[in-house]
């Protein structure tokens, strides 16, 4: 009697159903994939004690005529590939065929399904691995697949599940995972007759992000705007939604990553966005992104997981810059956007293009004045009338940009000949902050009584739109912008523009090392000595040079020109004790100048003394010119900002 | 107490201890100022008891008594009083009234009991020196004082009264200014100290009203007595200011052995020159990488500044000098710092090679040694 047999079919799938579904999220995703191919624009997922009694997902696509319905129950049975050659083309989600069979050998399984020009639908059941004849059934266009007892057959996978809570939690996260990659389709999930979220059709991603993960995270997100690349032969094409720098978590959790809309887990895409956030981010914090990524189909290997999570991109390396500079460039758009604010009205709107403007204001007056005139409140004139003078250089961003870039905006003058003098509280702090060229330009019109306007025709003394309100407790500063107000950490601030500086200075080509007229001594532990000796050309490159006088004790005869002497022992002294600590891994000379920079900063910001009320703006210029402004070298943001609008909510206004 | 005194001559003897009082006192009535009503005077006396200064002012006084009030609220009332004549009167409950004109203030003070009082010490050191002349030595040489508070020692400006002469020397490790000047000192007499920053700029300040000033000074205390002239311009300051000082405790370094002695090349240049020639060439530097180059070849001294942000430049000056070509390069503010605090119109500048130190000499014993930069 032969050993070896041809397993029954309904084995063979139990087995490929211990691989596919390997519990109950993984049925959910199979089901979900399907509808999506099937091109449905809603679909209904509903589950009951985390999915291990029922898993139901309903879809209006394609559907199934009788024949199909049948034949989709055999293994290796599909519609979306018919050749070796298509996998390299997959376009779909679903390509094996072996997902329903698997999932219908172990449970009890239900399928209804209708084409939409059929009149009736198939019902087809699959009870402990036996198929039920194929009848007819009443029902709305699209498929109906139930579910049942999961793992009913393998009472071995069941005890591997973990609690409803934990499946259902997973099931959750996918069906917001899928629902964020297809803001074109309705998404409803039901769990125990409760409904955990509806989402309807949306007209973009951050739309549906707001409805699946909250509208707060979705406002703060920014955009990353589709950039499209060829690559031997290929377009690639990347965008989705970014935090913005500094905003960043403990896990990479939130870094979610699409190809060809499908969520993967990819270590090529989660290094890229880790990398391309590196100065935006504190070590150790993971970006939030919401990223998709188009690649040719022939590109990506989907076929090397059964649950289909990983992938494998052929042009790895090309695909990890794209993503990088997309990223970057998307941020520091942002940093400047931000930093724009603070820009005097002057720097973004030179002489020869008032002109330009007059005419286009003229333009634009008769659409302007109507807003305002009969507005009884005079706090709705700034933002109605700034908003359709926005510039044509400051490219209106969508949404949270935008109302930005409108408050920044000047009111234009046949406004301010419209409004009524005297009636805009509100206007005139505005208008003195942005000293429009206007008045240069052409004289304002002497009927115009305008008691602040002699005051804003003259030149600010700063470059900053910015004015000093005060300084509180010694460590912030209280500034009034143009849309707000901004509180300054003048101590983060002030470690940034040192942090930068010294940056800065370690890049020039020319480094200066200041000799000293009475050499520092150093006294070093055997280890840390040791660790001097094996490094020994790396201390030069700092603008360190110092000499053995003694075991384990140095002379310091130079140091970087930027610091004060007693501090530059301490300096040294971490800087030792970081490169020892990295000595046993590969020793990276940036990392080890980078940490030791930041502690650099720390100290001399510890003896320096803070800017008095004359010092402030200074600093906050320097501060915003800054690469990095937004925080201080160890990420404590350096300002935040309330604006006007938020103030007047606060207020009741 | 009872005083009646001359708006301006109050004005001015507060702005003379106004300076001790730090913004942020940890017990109030260092805030305060001490006024005490003798006989035809009244005495102002601040401290933030690691300085004080006391000073008097003219004033009828048909009350003795004293009285604290807080100094910088007085010094505004009192400048902005409308009448020349202004009449002080202080009442039991520490509250004086000031009246002027038509205005009357009352302003609430603090028991003079509770102000701490003036260290009187036995001096073990005393020297009468000219006050342009010791503020001229101390403006030579205070901008090289460190700042860095780690090097405590540092902090001040020393004074060494030793071998018929008077020396003033600052450093902050990177650049050393000294300069001396005759006088006599007597075995028992001579000896040094340390005039803590924040004293050598109030000493600064006061220095020039009169004609002498004279230190007293032991190993922990030092005290200016500086005459005010009574003559020129009236602020109805009289006798003495009184300034009284810790001194920075340690032993200052020994600075004598870090002054060249090899330097071998020289040239002289005038002053003003030089200073302008550095500051131009230091324009397009910044202040990541503040560094100039001077070179010295064949009757010329050529400055150059370069950085990658701005770009370069190159300033010339003909000088007398036939030596070997030398290029040093430098931190340009130390050059432009004694170039400017001194006043003679040349300068004599000698250097070596490019990792010695240049110095700065003028003929009335004036150094200046700046430790070069070091570019790699």
């Amino acid at each position: 009697m032969p050993r070896i047999v041809q397993l029954p079919d309904h084995v063979a799938n139990q087995i490929a159903a211990g691989e596919v579904v390997e519990r109950p999220v993984a049925v959910v995703k199979e089901l979900v994939e399907n509808s999506l191919d099937a091109g449905a624009s809603r679909i209904e997922i509903e589950f009951r004690q985390g999915g291990k009694r029922l898993i139901r997902v309903t879809d209006n696509g394609g559907g199934m005529d009788p024949e199909d319905a049948v034949a989709c129950l055999e293994r290796h049975a599909t519609s979306k590939i018919s050749s070796a050659d298509d996998l390299n083309h997959i376009a779909s989600f679903g390509f094996r065929g072996e997902a329903l069979p698997s999932i219908a050998s172990v449970s009890d399984f239900l399928l209804r399904s209708r084409p939409p020009e059929a009149e009736v639908g198939t019902e087809v059941r699959v009870t402990r691995g036996r198929r039920s004849q194929p009848q007819a059934c009443g029902m709305s266009p699209g498929t109906h697949i139930e579910v049942a007892r999961l793992f009913n057959t393998v009472p071995a996978r069941r005890k591997f599940l973990k609690t409803d809570r934990t499946e259902a939690a997973h099931i959750t996260h996918l069906c917001r995972l899928l629902a964020v990659a297809h803001p074109e389709v309705a998404f409803t999930l039901i769990e125990n007759g409760r409904q955990v979220f509806r989402s309807p059709e949306c007209a973009n991603l951050r739309e549906r992000v707001q409805e699946i993960y909250g509208q707060r995270l979705g406002q703060e997100l920014l955009e990353l705007k589709p950039a499209e690349e060829s690559h031997a032969g290929g377009t690639y094409r990347v965008w989705g939604l970014l935090g913005e720098p500094g905003v960043g978590r403990a896990t990479r959790a939130d870094m979610l990553a699409y190809v060809n809309r499908r969520p993967v887990d990819s270590r090529v895409l989660q290094y890229a966005l880790i990398e391309a956030y590196h100065s935006y981010l504190p070590s150790g914090r993971y970006p939030v992104a919401y990223l998709f990524i188009d690649v040719p189909p022939m590109t990506v290997d989907v076929n090397v997981h059964p649950a289909k999570r990983e992938v494998r991109f052929r042009e790895e390396e090309f695909l990890r810059r794209f993503i990088m500079e997309a990223v970057l460039e998307q941020l520091r758009h942002a940093t400047r956007q931000t930093l724009k604010r603070a820009e005097r009205v002057e720097d973004f709107t030179p002489a020869p293009e008032a002109e330009n403007e007059e005419a286009e204001d003229g333009a634009e007056a008769p659409e302007a004045a109507p807003t305002v005139q009969p507005a009884p409140a005079p706090r709705t004139v700034l933002p109605k009338a700034a908003q359709p003078t926005e510039r044509p250089g400051t490219a209106p961003a969508p949404s949270r940009e935008r109302s930005r870039s409108a408050a920044r905006a000047t009111p234009p003058p046949p406004v301010q000949k419209a409004a009524p003098a005297r009636s805009q509280a509100v206007e005139t702090p505005a208008r003195r902050e942005t000293p429009a060229p206007a008045p240069q330009a052409r004289p304002t019109p002497p009927t115009h009584p305008q008691p602040k306007a002699p005051a804003s025709s003259e030149p600010a003394p700063s470059r900053l739109a910015w004015r000093l309100l005060g300084i509180v407790q010694e460590r912030y500063a209280w500034l009034e912008t143009r849309e707000g107000v901004v509180c300054l950490n003048l101590r983060a601030a002030q470690e940034r523009v040192t942090y930068e500086r010294i940056e800065a200075s370690e890049r020039e080509a020319e480094q200066a090392s200041q000799t000293l007229l009475f050499p520092l001594s150093l006294e070093l532990s055997p280890l840390e000595a040791d660790t001097v000796e094996r490094h020994r050309d790396f201390w030069p490159s700092l603008g360190f040079t110092f000499e053995p006088f003694g075991k384990h004790f140095y002379r310091i005869s130079s140091i970087p020109s930027w610091f004060e002497p007693e501090a530059a022992v301490d300096y040294l002294h971490d800087l030792i004790g970081l490169v020892r600590e990295q000595g046993s891994r590969s020793f990276k000379a940036d990392d080890a100048r980078d940490s030791a920079l930041r502690l650099a900063v720390r100290r001399i910001a510890r003896i320096s003394p803070l800017p008095n009320e004359a010092e402030v703006l200074p600093l906050a210029e320097s501060l915003l010119r800054c690469r990095q402004p937004l925080t201080s070298p160890d990420w404590r943001p350096t300002f935040f900002e309330v604006r006007k609008s938020e103030i007047d909510q606060r207020l009741g206004l | 107490m009872k005083f009646k005194i001359n708006r301006d001559h109050f004005t001015s003897g507060l702005q003379q201890v106004l300076n001790v009082v730090g913004t942020r006192a940890t017990m109030p009535i260092l805030s305060n100022v001490l006024i005490n009503a003798e006989d035809g005077h009244i005495t102002l006396t601040t401290t933030n008891l690691d300085l004080g200064i006391r000073c008097q002012i003219r004033s009828e006084v048909t009350e003795k008594g004293t009285i604290t009030l807080p100094v910088r609220k007085l010094a505004t009332i009192v400048r902005d009083l409308p009448s020349l004549d202004v009449e002080v009167e202080t009442y039991s409950n520490q509250q004086a009234k000031i009246s002027s004109g038509t205005s009357t203030f009352r302003i609430m003070g603090i028991s003079a009991d509770e102000f701490p009082p003036l260290p009187t010490f036995a001096d073990q050191h005393s020297f009468m020196l000219r006050q342009d002349e010791l503020e001229r030595m101390l403006k030579s040489v205070s901008y090289a004082q460190s700042s860095d508070e780690t090097r405590y020692i540092m902090n001040g400006v020393y004074f060494n009264f030793e071998d018929e002469k008077l020396t003033l020397a600052a450093t902050d490790g990177r650049r050393l200014a000294v300069m001396s000047k005759e006088l006599e000192v007597t075995e028992e007499n001579a000896g040094s100290l340390i005039l803590p920053a924040k004293t050598v700029s109030e000493v600064e300040r006061l220095l020039g009203q009169g004609e002498t000033v004279r230190i007293a000074f032991n190993d922990r205390q030092v005290a200016f007595e500086i005459s005010s002239a009574t003559d020129s311009d009236d602020k109805g300051l009289m006798d003495n200011i009184y300034l009284v000082s810790k001194v920075v405790e340690g032993k200052y370094p020994n600075y004598r052995q870090v002054i060249p002695k090899e330097n071998d090349q020289h040239l002289k240049v005038n002053r003003e020159s030089f200073l302008s020639c550095v500051r131009r060439a230091a324009l397009v530097t910044t202040d990541k990488n503040h560094a100039i180059k001077v070179h010295v070849h064949d009757n010329t001294l050529e400055i150059t500044g370069e950085s990658s942000e701005f770009g370069n430049s190159n300033v010339t000056l003909l000088v007398e000098y036939n030596g070997p070509g030398v290029t040093v390069a430098f931190n340009p503010n130390y050059i432009i710092e004694p170039l400017k605090a001194l006043t003679r119109d040349e300068v004599i500048f000698e250097f070596k090679d490019e990792l010695s130190p240049g110095v700065i000499r003028t003929p009335d014993s004036f150094l200046c040694v700046i430790m070069p930069l070091r570019l790699t």
